[in-house]
């Protein structure tokens, strides 16, 4: 007969099945989010030395991080130029700041009023609609053949770009405002102005999220081709500066510099904030206290 | 002391689908209610109860017929306390009874003063999330009462609720009334909480027309267990079997 193993039956008896060993601390690590996330930088780092193997004209990793820390410390790339890192980024972002602020807080106002007035979204839903389908690219030439090589067409160039994602996003949330909440408002007399800040806003910060997300993404990628074709200093006209100039290491290495950019807003104030504005959700899930019933007699 | 004078009321939606009937929610009704009253309307679902609670807080207008709802020569101050609790799921409970306030600290203690006399002081902090259904209606019930209303509207409240947690709030609601005396409109489709805590139950029948319109002549607070409140009860559902039930829509 075999020999019983273990979790088998014998006559009246069950035994238990052994519980697994606990994963070790690498194993553990390993599996964790973080893990992933550092695994899946090595991976893309290692392929990307690779590909330096198969292209000797793509610049590695290695020789791209050499380029920007002479970029960003202000040394020399061989006598062509002083490293302006800094006065570079700084005046991108300022242009995009600027424009990110008129494209979001106009699509804002024209979101609330097409989620809110079937009039404004006759008139206005199918223009939005249009603007959404124009890529990035259009507005960077159309502002440069109305502005020139001026600040005023990257900035354009941002808020163009960034409104209608922004306004579609925030009509879709007010459209999806519970109508009994509205119902209760209205039957308390509450405030248009309570009912703003405290109703239509808060119920809306998921969606205006969502389209603030796409607006950064969408205006920084406007404003880079943007400074690219007009600009006379930014991320954008530094990147066309070594593209021009046949070094790959500084094209690539600003390419690097404008992905991390968005990658740092995404994830030290976008996550942040929106942590922050939905600290209810996440207090409510963890502490139901249906057990508090019990303490007035139900 | 609110006075509320309903005179030829009518409503009526338009079809649900095309080519078909509108639907009657409301069929020319009167009605006048005065004092400090608790007052029911009762009826099967579909024959414009909360529609009536709906033209009252002017949420929906009326198809034909006036309304007029008013304390002294001003009109009346309202509150309503919904089917289901409808707080803000992102505001805190004390935030949730502020919302629909105007005054700042002073109205601050009067919010907790209710919470409190709804068995919530220990909640103020909470989100809705954190509560069970029947505490998030009490809250409701308290956001109400807080506001201190001229007229109360009363829309089903512990119809979402299970038996137990109703009977409870039933109580709770009973000794809020008799501390307050607030003119009630309490809009139930059960005879038996209807004549539990009500002065006067309306009966309305489909079609939105007024069938009967009874006194309930006890003193509060009532127990439903009590032998004259039962017995009044059996004879409404009694009188209630002599509805027909009409073509009108449901």
């Amino acid at each position: 007969m075999a020999a019983m193993g273990a979790g088998q039956m014998t006559a009246g008896t069950v035994a238990l099945p052994e519980a697994p060993t606990p994963p070790g601390p690498f194993r553990r690590w390993m599996t964790s989010p973080i893990g992933a996330q550092v695994t899946a930088a090595v991976v893309f780092i290692g392929a990307w030395q690779l590909l330096t193997l198969i292209a000797p004209r793509v610049p590695g990793p290695v020789e791209v991080v050499n380029f920007l820390f002479v970029e960003i410390t202000g040394g020399s790339h061989g006598g062509i130029v002083r490293g302006q890192f800094f006065e570079h980024f700084a005046i991108t972002l300022q242009r995009f700041s600027l424009g990110l602020f008129l494209g979001f807080v106009s699509g804002l106002l024209v979101g609330i009023l097409i989620g809110s007035s079937t009039l404004a979204r006759a008139l206005l839903n199918d223009t939005v609609l249009v603007l959404l389908t124009m890529p990035a690219f259009v507005w960077a030439f159309l502002t440069t053949m109305w502005f020139g090589i001026t600040w005023q067409a990257p900035v354009l160039t941002v808020a163009f770009a960034s409104f209608p994602f922004v306004a579609i996003n925030v009509a879709q949330g007010v459209r999806a405002i519970a109508p009994e909440l509205k119902h209760m408002s209205t039957a308390f007399e509450v405030g248009r102005s309570k009912q703003f800040r405290h109703l239509i806003v808060p119920a809306v910060a998921g969606y205006i999220f969502a389209g603030l997300r796409f607006a950064i993404i969408v205006g920084w990628n406007g404003i880079l081709l943007s400074e690219w074709f007009s600009g006379q200093a930014g991320v954008g006209f530094r990147t066309r500066y070594w593209f021009d100039a046949n070094r790959y290491r500084g094209f690539v290495g600003w390419v690097i510099v404008f992905i991390v950019f968005i990658v740092v807003v995404d994830r030290v104030i976008l996550n942040r904030l929106q942590k922050r504005a939905f600290y209810w959700r996440d207090a409510s899930e963890a502490d139901f206290i249906e057990i508090e019933e019990q303490q007035v007699g139900l | 002391m609110a006075r509320v004078v309903i005179d030829r009321l009518s409503k009526t939606f338009p079809p649900p689908a095309k080519g078909g009937d509108p639907v009657v929610a409301i069929g020319d009704i009167s009605l006048e209610v005065e004092g400090n009253v608790f007052v029911s309307i009762v009826g099967p679902s579909g024959c414009g109860k909360s529609t009536l609670l709906n033209i009252l807080s002017g949420v929906e207008t009326p198809t034909r017929g006036n309304v007029s709802v008013t304390e002294g020569d001003r009109p009346a101050h309202l509150g309503y306390v919904f089917q289901d609790a409808r707080l803000l799921p992102w505001r805190t409970v004390i935030d949730n009874m502020m919302y629909v306030r105007d005054d700042g600290e002073a109205g601050a203690a009067k919010a907790a003063r209710y919470l409190d006399m709804v068995g919530l002081s220990h909640t103020h902090e909470m989100f809705p999330g954190q509560l069970s259904g029947g505490m998030q209606q009490r809250v409701g019930i308290a956001r109400a009462f807080s506001v201190e209303p001229d007229l109360l509207l009363m829309d089903e409240p512990f119809s979402h609720l299970d038996a137990i947690t109703a009977r409870s709030l039933r109580d709770h609601l009973q000794e809020l009334w008799s501390a307050t005396r607030k003119t009630v409109l309490f809009v139930t489709h059960d005879v038996v909480e209807a004549v539990q805590l009500s002065d006067r139950i309306i009966v309305l029948a489909p079609g939105g027309r007024i069938f009967d319109d009874i006194t309930i002549d006890l003193p509060h607070p009532r127990r439903a267990a009590d032998p004259k409140v039962a017995t009044l009860q059996a004879e409404i559902l009694g009188r209630f079997e002599e509805m027909q039930p009409t073509s009108a829509p449901a």
